[in-house]
């Protein structure tokens, strides 16, 4: 994929970052996306500048002919870039369909600058939620006895499973994991070389995708 | 006696169990009408023992009060994910259709689910209006594209089908087409079209 | 007109638009269109596909597919009519015609661009000149102003003149009249017999070898062609023997991956498909049957074994004690017999050839290897893909057997064929059946010029008849056999009909030539086509393959009558 983009291709005004890395972190955000329980921060700004170099490719390959074999192959290099741009959105709009009120919730515990949800996607939520409230209220919660009427109550059960399992590869090293022991066993430390592969919990080491020193697989 | 409570409920799930199953059954107004009934009744019974605790002199009335509540949180509980797991099939049913559900889908419904799906409709295509702003349609690209034009299989007699370059194909049950594939994905996704792999 | 060039006459005109592909119901057709699929498949040549059984269908399917298309590609279909007139189509559509059936029309031999056909008209086809058949009108003019002349009495005063000019113009009528007799019998010289030329599918692949795409899946497919050919007796055994010489070439040809630069031989994985040029025996199905069986349903040992007699019975049981093979293991399916009989029975069986009267059965053939399991002959292809084709019921229309048949080609897709092997042998099994019960009862009529013999509606396995190519087998299986009974009968053709629809009441005719002319040339189609003229019976010649017809079931001893009055 590397080849699609050209040297020249930088994104923002701010922020130099070639395109080849943008799609890199854009792959790497959805690959840790699809297999972790939780919704991870939005990457929203890279998907924004992703899609406009998208457009400008496209403008520039009706320039080409035809039967140039390159049209081709940069249609097909497009249309996997879309794909894992739409991949990554709709995975997390299943999670955010499945346990609006908890995510919403957490996303007001968080400070402004780091957001979990993007813009479009924290109206989203909340509409979302608004309607699903709505539509119990109309369907059950109307005709139930006045003590059962609640609806928030119901959603505090909808929530992601923190203790799943996944698989992850250490980027670099860590040292002092803590794996919580239960009633059994004590509390263990466990140190993640680079490069080594492991599979745990995903409590543990969720803050570890955040920085970045992590990679789910 | 309790072990009759809440098995009404159990009716009303049991169709959404096989989670396999695609399609929406005929929404059961009948059984979610004798949930509520059984609930109220239950209910009832409930004020009338508290209001009555007087005349409970071992205590015994204490726990079918408890049992009773429980056996309410429990209907409460499973009517909600009821409704919730149908408005999630309606869900998929918007991914899959898109905005407009085909009659034999739509038989099925009660009237605020059909509200439901129009305002989710609505909900959805702002959010995707919104995203990188022009808008990105989430309902393509669903799967990894292998290549730009697929061999497809039309499995009914859907009609013709104009193509973006105004070209006009007949898609008639049994003929086999070369098209693009970002073009006809709707109609794979819809099942009007079969992919044929080789 | 002729294309010869197919690359830069057909393949870079349609490179860039969509194409129109409409596909005859037999085998050669679909491999045609499985080699034509894959190229454009690589060359992402935009196409529509569509199946189709006879002239009204193809009609019907173009009127229906015809916007905004360009290019209509028809494969073994539309050759032996004249598709301008049929079709009526706009003036910048372009047909381009691959059709193995012959004669090829006249009016798309000399169309001038709208009609292109893909090769060289071959040398056998005796194409008459352009100017023996098509002749501007002209003549026609003079002719009417001529006759107006002609019929009022030349008067005295006026006549020299007029006596002069008609004299000039009744020379002129008779020169055109000459020439309309001499058209016509160019033209019923040229139609008179209905044969086949080269098959379409070793067209494709002379089409893909020549843009390098050629490769061991689009061969087989020419090769299923050519053998569909030779087992239905659309060619005779020496075409057989070329064609297959021709295809012999391009198997070393493939199967040698020779790295140039190290001049060492590359060796493909072992599980790569490979195709063998082998003699195979022409006992149909062997490999996936018992022995028994296959002798016994197999055309060729049948007739000559005579198995339907109980004295043939005694015979075959002559010939397996005599290869050495006890009865029950040749009872048992091929592939659970004992290694050693399994290995040595293509040798014996070659051996006792000559002694049972067997010396044509062996034969050139081809075998495709892939994987570690999967062996098959290209004749039990061509068996399981006609079982597949033909076997339509309730639940499965002409139309899904066809994509099913298509399908069977796939190596994927192995279980298909397998099932197509299985039906195959109910085929072979109801059609000898059929034989035996015809000849016991000697159903096989005389009807003067020709033998016929009719199923009934109604009769046992008849539904498995109405199907031109089970029917064709049938027929041909049976002439075989009835000559063997009946020597007298060497030189007279045969005419199978079976109940087709017996709700509309029609059936199917076939008609096959006698046994005495090795050549398949037939001429049936043009009998059928007076016949039905004379007795104004309610035929449908709606078949490409002209000895094939559809007829009421109530006109047809008329129908018969009248073709004997024709043919004697």
């Amino acid at each position: 994929m590397e080849d699609t983009f050209g040297e020249d291709d930088y994104f923002g005004e701010d922020e130099h970052i070639p395109a080849h890395e943008v799609l890199q972190t854009l792959e790497d955000a959805w690959l840790n996306e699809k297999f972790c329980p939780d919704l991870l921060p939005s990457q929203d700004s890279y998907v924004e500048a992703m899609m406009e170099q998208i457009q400008q490719m496209e403008d520039n390959l009706t320039k080409l002919k035809k039967t140039d074999f390159r049209v081709e192959v940069h249609h097909m290099e497009l249309a996997r870039i879309r794909y894992i741009i739409t991949s990554y959105l709709r995975t997390r709009i299943e999670k955010i369909e499945q346990n609006t009120a908890f995510i919403l919730e957490q996303e007001t515990t968080r400070s402004p600058e780091n957001p979990h949800l993007s813009e479009g996607e924290l109206n989203y939520a909340r509409e979302f939620l608004a309607l699903q409230e709505n539509h119990q209220k109309q369907l059950v919660l109307k005709h139930v006895p006045p003590p059962f009427q609640d609806f928030m109550s119901t959603q505090q059960s909808l929530v992601p499973n923190l203790r799943s399992h996944i698989f992850l590869r250490a980027k670099k090293d860590v040292n002092g994991v803590v794996i919580e022991g239960d009633r059994d066993t004590r509390d263990e430390e466990v140190d993640l070389e680079e490069n080594s592969q492991h599979i745990m919990q995903y409590k543990p080491i969720a803050n570890l995708i955040h920085d970045g020193s992590v990679q789910l697989i | 006696m309790p072990l009759t409570l809440t098995q009404r409920c159990c009716h009303l799930l049991a169709p959404l169990i096989p989670f396999t199953v695609v399609f929406i059954h005929l929404s059961d107004d009948d059984g979610v009408r004798q949930v509520f009934e059984e609930m109220r009744g239950l209910y009832d019974q409930n004020v009338a023992a508290a209001n009555d605790s007087t005349a409970d002199p071992d205590g015994t009335a204490i726990s079918s009060i408890a049992i009773r509540h429980a056996a309410l949180e429990r209907n409460k509980r499973c009517l909600m994910a009821y409704v919730f797991n149908r408005s999630k099939k309606l869900r998929n049913m918007r991914w899959q259709f898109g905005s407009i559900l085909p009659p034999e889908i739509k038989a099925n419904l009660c009237e605020p689910e059909i509200q439901w799906f129009n305002s989710y409709s609505k909900c959805l295509a702002r959010y995707m209006k919104s995203i990188g702003g022009q808008g990105l349609n989430l309902a393509q690209d669903v799967k990894p594209p292998k290549s730009l034009y697929v061999e497809v299989r039309s499995l009914i007699d859907y009609g013709k089908f104009e193509l973006d370059n105004g070209e006009v194909v007949l898609l008639k049950k049994h003929s086999t087409h070369l098209m693009s594939r970002a073009q006809c994905e709707p109609l794979i996704i819809q099942g009007v079209l079969e992919q044929i792999n080789h | 007109m002729y294309i010869d060039n197919i690359v830069e006459g057909f393949y870079n005109v349609v490179h860039d638009s969509r194409v129109l592909l409409f596909v005859n119901y037999d085998i050669d057709a679909i491999c045609s269109a499985r080699i034509l699929q894959y190229l454009f498949r690589c060359d992402t040549i935009s196409y529509t596909l569509v199946p189709i059984s006879g002239i009204q269908e193809l009609r019907l399917a173009y009127e229906e597919n015809c916007e905004e298309v360009k290019y209509v590609v028809l494969v073994n279909c539309g050759g032996t009519i004249d598709i301008v007139e049929l079709l009526e189509p706009n003036e910048d559509v372009v047909f381009f015609l691959i059709d193995s059936h012959r004669p090829t029309d006249l009016c798309n031999v000399f169309s001038s661009s709208q009609v292109r056909i893909i090769g060289k008209p071959e040398a056998e086809e005796n194409i008459p000149e352009f100017d023996d058949v098509f002749r501007e009108d002209s003549e026609d003019e003079e002719d009417k102003s001529d006759n107006s002349g002609g019929e009022s009495d030349p008067e005295e005063n006026r006549a020299a003149k007029r006596m002069r000019l008609s004299e000039e113009a009744i020379l002129k009528r008779r020169e055109h009249r000459l020439w309309t007799e001499k058209r016509d019998r160019f033209v019923f010289n040229y139609t008179q017999f209905s044969y086949f030329g080269k098959a379409s599918a070793v067209r494709m692949f002379e089409l893909a070898l020549n843009l390098s795409k050629d490769n061991v899946d689009l061969l087989w497919c020419a090769i299923i062609g050519v053998t569909e050919q030779y087992l239905l007796g659309k060619i005779e055994k020496q075409q057989y023997i070329l064609d297959t010489g021709v295809l012999q070439g391009h198997v070393s040809k493939l199967s040698h991956n020779v790295d140039e630069e190290t001049a060492e031989a590359v060796a493909t994985p072992v599980t790569a498909p490979r195709i063998s040029f082998i003699k195979d025996l022409q006992l149909a199905l062997y490999r996936h049957w018992t022995v028994e069986a296959s002798l016994r349903h197999s055309m060729y040992s049948a007739c000559k074994l005579k198995l339907w007699s109980l004295k043939g019975e005694r015979k075959l049981h002559e010939l397996l004690v005599d290869m050495g093979l006890p009865l029950a293991q040749s009872r048992q399916k091929f592939c659970a017999m004992d290694m050693v009989l399994r290995k040595e029975f293509h040798s014996m069986i070659e051996k006792l050839a000559e002694k049972y009267n067997l010396d044509q059965l062996v034969f050139t053939s081809f075998i495709l290897q892939h994987g570690f399991r999967n062996k098959f002959c290209a004749s039990d292809v061509v068996y399981s893909m006609l079982a597949l084709l033909e076997s339509t019921s309730r639940d499965r229309s002409s139309k899904d057997c066809f994509l099913e048949a298509m399908d069977a080609l796939s190596r994927s897709k192995k279980n298909l064929l397998e099932d197509g092997i299985e039906k195959a042998k109910l085929m072979l099994t109801s059609i000898f059946k059929m034989v035996q019960g015809a000849l016991d009862m000697q159903m096989v009529v005389s009807g003067g010029p020709f033998l016929y013999f009719v199923i009934q509606e109604g009769a046992l396995n008849a539904r498995h008849f109405s199907h031109p190519h089970t029917l064709i087998l049938l027929a041909q299986f049976l002439l075989q056999a009835h000559v063997m009974v009946k020597k007298k009968s060497l030189n007279l053709p045969l005419i199978a009909s079976a109940p087709l629809n017996v709700e509309d009441g029609t059936c199917l005719v076939v008609g096959i030539p006698p046994v005495i002319e090795d050549s398949p040339r037939n001429f049936f189609g043009k009998a059928f086509e007076q016949a039905a003229e004379k007795t104004n019976a309610r035929a449908q010649l709606d078949y490409f393959d002209s000895s094939i017809m559809k007829l009421k079931t109530e006109d047809r001893s008329k129908f018969f009558d009248a073709l004997a009055a024709l043919l004697s």
